[in-house]
């Protein structure tokens, strides 16, 4: 079998991924300059950098206590998606009347934008007198099917006789999930977490709907009040957004090495 | 101790100390203190001239200190709580500086200005 060199797939391999940087540099190089897209002549790197927009964006606005509510709400999200979905997953992973049909209205529902679903939701947190809190902002993205898959996918993944002997030695079902399945499935749960966490840390809509209080306002919200509120927002509103960005980045850098092993569970079988 | 090589504790542990590190900092240096020398354009130090601190809003410069330079052209504020301020600088007779803006890491941080300001006259 004839040999080809690998290196112009390497060599486009790397170009592509320097183009799929552009934006993240130009965020970057902006809220270090100031000097926006326009500027001419075109340059890869800063001019001048300083930090100073980022001192700009921590003054102007309340950013910590933005930040304190996004991180409050993302914890509660990440922990609830981890229990619930971990159990729904277990629960698809054993045989009951009408688990197809189950399956089919998981996936189904996964068609239906939540835009459409904002005025019951909104309803049902008003009913709980959850709105304006952490906990009703976190409500709907407490559980969400795809990781629910993701679960039932790496529950899937461990071998039947581990839980029949769990099961034999008498461990109930919650005991066999919490003490056998979990800390075999570390790449669904830093699945869990990257997923839970960056929808919740980016979610928008549903806090500007239910939230009234300047106080509980989140970093999403944060920015467009940040908007009305600056007058030159070029330099500043790219240091806000990398502000914003900066947690999310962290967490999927420490944990993406599962993150992938997590989306990879059960695509492969043997 | 593994736990310490661990990536997560290092990364974390790394941002915690950079955390209370800036902060130590800041304690340190926050007291206020604007210094600095003002001059006429052949760099001959002007005493008796006025030197004005504002912060700027969207529309409109609010004052926020005066200070009179001694006979060396030395003037000294303190107690300022600005991260974003303009230094103006005038005397009758000599002329003026026109507002010139200095950025700070943070609020009241102590700024020692080594260019003088330089009044230039007026026409």
């Amino acid at each position: 079998m004839t040999q080809y060199p690998r290196w112009p797939i390497h060599l486009f391999l790397l170009f592509v991924s320097a183009l799929m940087l552009i934006p993240f540099i130009w965020v970057l190089k902006t809220s270090l300059s100031g000097e926006n897209i326009f500027s001419y002549p075109p340059a890869l790197f800063p001019r001048d950098p300083h930090l100073f927009y980022y001192v700009d964006v921590w003054y102007t606005i309340p950013f910590l206590r933005y930040l304190v509510n996004s991180a409050v709400v993302s914890a509660i999200v990440v922990a609830a998606n981890i229990v619930f979905n971990s159990m729904a997953g277990y629960a698809l992973t054993r045989d009951f009347p009408a688990k197809r049909a189950m399956i089919l209205l998981f996936l189904s529902c996964m068609m239906i934008p939540f835009q459409v679903t904002i005025i019951p939701a909104y309803l049902i947190t008003k009913k709980m007198a959850l709105l304006n809190s952490y906990l009703g902002m976190a409500l709907p993205v407490c559980s969400t099917i795809i990781c629910i898959f993701v679960f039932k996918a790496s529950f899937e993944a461990i071998p039947k006789s581990l839980i029949d002997a769990a099961r034999i030695d008498g461990l109930p079902e919650w005991r066999i999930v919490l003490r056998i399945l979990l800390p075999l499935s570390k790449s669904a749960i830093a699945t869990n977490v990257i997923l839970a966490f960056i929808w919740s840390w980016n979610n928008f809509l549903w806090p500007l709907v239910i939230i009234r209080d300047q106080e509980m306002q989140t970093l999403p919200l944060g920015l467009s009040r940040f908007l009305t509120v600056v007058e030159d927002t070029t330099g500043a509103l790219y240091a806000f957004c990398i502000m914003v960005l900066l947690p999310g980045l962290i967490l999927f850098l420490l944990a993406q090495k599962e993150f992938i092993a997590g989306l990879t569970t059960g695509a492969a079988k043997g | 101790m593994a736990w310490l090589r661990n990536r997560y504790t290092l990364t974390l542990g790394s941002i915690a100390v950079l955390a209370v590190s800036w902060n130590i900092y800041v304690d340190l240096n926050n007291d206020g203190i604007i210094t600095g020398r003002v001059v006429r354009a052949d760099q001959q130090p002007v005493g008796g001239a006025t030197v004005v601190v504002s912060e700027r809003s969207l529309l409109v410069a609010v004052p926020k200190g005066r200070a009179t330079t001694n006979e060396k052209g030395e003037f000294r504020f303190t107690g300022h709580t600005l991260h974003r301020l303009y230094l103006e600088a005038y005397k009758e007779g000599v002329g003026r500086m026109p507002p010139k803006e200095f950025r700070l890491y943070f609020k009241g941080e102590n700024l020692f200005i080594e260019k003088p300001l330089v009044l230039a006259e007026s026409k």
